[in-house]
């Protein structure tokens, strides 16, 4: 489920974009987090980036300067986050989900 | 008992090795082969990982006949590398961890090639010559850290050899560097090109650009062929190479040489320091190019010597870095 707000903050006029991704328990998510959280943005400026695990929601909240900025972190971010998923689906232990 | 889980994807080879104290139980590896004239590009690069490392991951379990259970550490790239491949691996690496319940270590690619090299030809504390298409160094170990004695100051030699294949168009398959080495076989006019050495570093910026420009008008005016400047260009970067190894040989008093990395693969460099380990009673150590090529097990190796040490890597840590020097490193493991 994604929500895009195109907000014109007087005070920084940054576009926001705002992802939220349901998994099927709390653990899933967290290790969704863990997997997607430590490395730093490829780009220096203009782009800031935020997740964070709410129950068994990932939420990620990007703000940017520029579109094309904002479009490839989400894209890049998409495509992690997709490769993650299969990983999980894929080499999960038997037992649980 | 200790078996690691060596995840690697640095540059243009992802590779995923499985090792259990000393013993390569699988090496699994895939290569992004870009056409005549083409070199690799990140994102390319990160979308051919992506599409292959989970196979490769079965792979690497199914050939060493382990369940997930038995792994006790996941080991991975960390860098130094090509960023959006090395994050590649590092989310798979990353997931899986903590799926299996299993602690992380972030690897030095490097130190993943010397630990390898080590461990197969068990050479006992040699001059390490760390040749390949993205870095060349020459490495020496003392007092917990491996030093650069000396290295590129702008490109690697393997970069120079990429790109001159690249001007002649000969194909990437199964590497640039092989074919080089072929058509340098065939060659028989030894061309003068610039030769670089600074001190105990060396220059391959200068001899690319003279290549590079020069070649078209010396094959197409029938001064010399292509097999003429691939054999002239081994000739100059490999002395080159042998060099400064030489030099940081005599500054340490070091009998032994160990050849690292993609270059040294190369038949006539292992031919060339061998001429010169046999003038100073020395001892060349090489391997061949399962071990020489980027590949996951010499990840698992380093993973496996610093997990023994009591290194982990927590999460937060375990980002991925573009640039990371050989001596960043504090060797745990030796004395």
């Amino acid at each position: 489920m994604a929500a895009t707000d195109r907000e014109m903050n007087p005070e920084s006029e940054k576009l926001q974009f705002r992802l939220d991704v349901p998994f099927p328990s709390p653990r899933d998510a967290s290790i969704a987090l863990g997997s997607l959280s430590p490395d730093r943005e490829p780009r220096k400026g203009g782009i800031d980036k935020q997740l964070m695990v709410t129950d068994r929601t990932l939420t990620v909240r990007w703000s940017a300067d520029e579109a094309r900025i904002l479009r490839v972190s989400v894209d890049s971010f998409l495509d992690n986050l997709s490769l993650v998923l299969e990983t999980m689906q894929m080499f999960a232990p038997p037992a649980s989900q | 008992m200790t078996i690691v889980i060596g995840f690697e994807g640095s540059a243009n080879k992802i590779g995923i090795g499985i090792i259990r104290d000393g013993e390569v139980l699988s090496n699994p590896r895939r290569t992004y082969i870009t056409p005549p004239g083409q070199g690799f590009l990140p994102s390319d690069t990160a979308r051919h990982h992506r599409a292959v490392i989970l196979t490769v991951l079965k792979e690497a379990l199914e050939q060493a006949g382990l369940k997930p259970a038995d792994i006790d550490c996941v080991a991975f790239t960390k860098g130094p590398g090509m960023g959006s491949p090395l994050v590649t691996v590092a989310l798979v690496a990353r997931t899986v961890a903590q799926l299996w319940g299993k602690p992380l270590l972030g690897v030095n690619h490097c130190i993943g090639h010397i630990e390898m090299g080590r461990l197969i030809t068990q050479a006992d504390n040699p001059t390490v010559l760390y040749v390949s298409g993205g870095n060349t160094q020459v490495i020496a170990y003392s007092e917990r850290r491996y030093r650069i004695f000396g290295e590129t100051i702008d490109i690697a030699v393997g970069n120079c050899l990429d790109r001159f294949a690249r001007v002649i168009k000969i194909s990437n398959d199964p590497s640039p560097g092989y074919n080089i080495e072929q058509m340098a076989k065939k060659g028989s006019q030894y061309v003068e090109l610039p030769y670089t050495v600074k001190g105990m570093d060396v220059s391959f910026s200068g001899i690319t650009s003279y290549i590079e420009e020069a070649a078209h008008k010396m094959i197409s005016s029938g001064q010399c062929s292509a097999e003429d400047l691939c054999f002239s260009l081994q000739e100059t970067v490999f002395s080159m190479l042998v060099e400064i190894t030489e030099r940081a040989m005599a500054h340490c008093g070091s009998g032994e040489v160990l050849i690292v990395g993609g270059v040294g693969c190369n038949l006539r460099l292992q031919e060339m320091m061998g001429v010169m380990c046999e003038e100073r009673n020395a001892k060349l150590f090489a391997t061949d190019e399962r071990f020489c090529i980027d590949n996951g097990a010499m990840i698992a190796q380093a993973g496996w010597e610093m997990f023994r040490s009591g290194q982990v890597t927590e999460l937060e840590d375990s980002w991925i870095t573009q640039r990371y020097r050989t001596d960043e490193v504090e060797v745990t493991w030796r004395d």
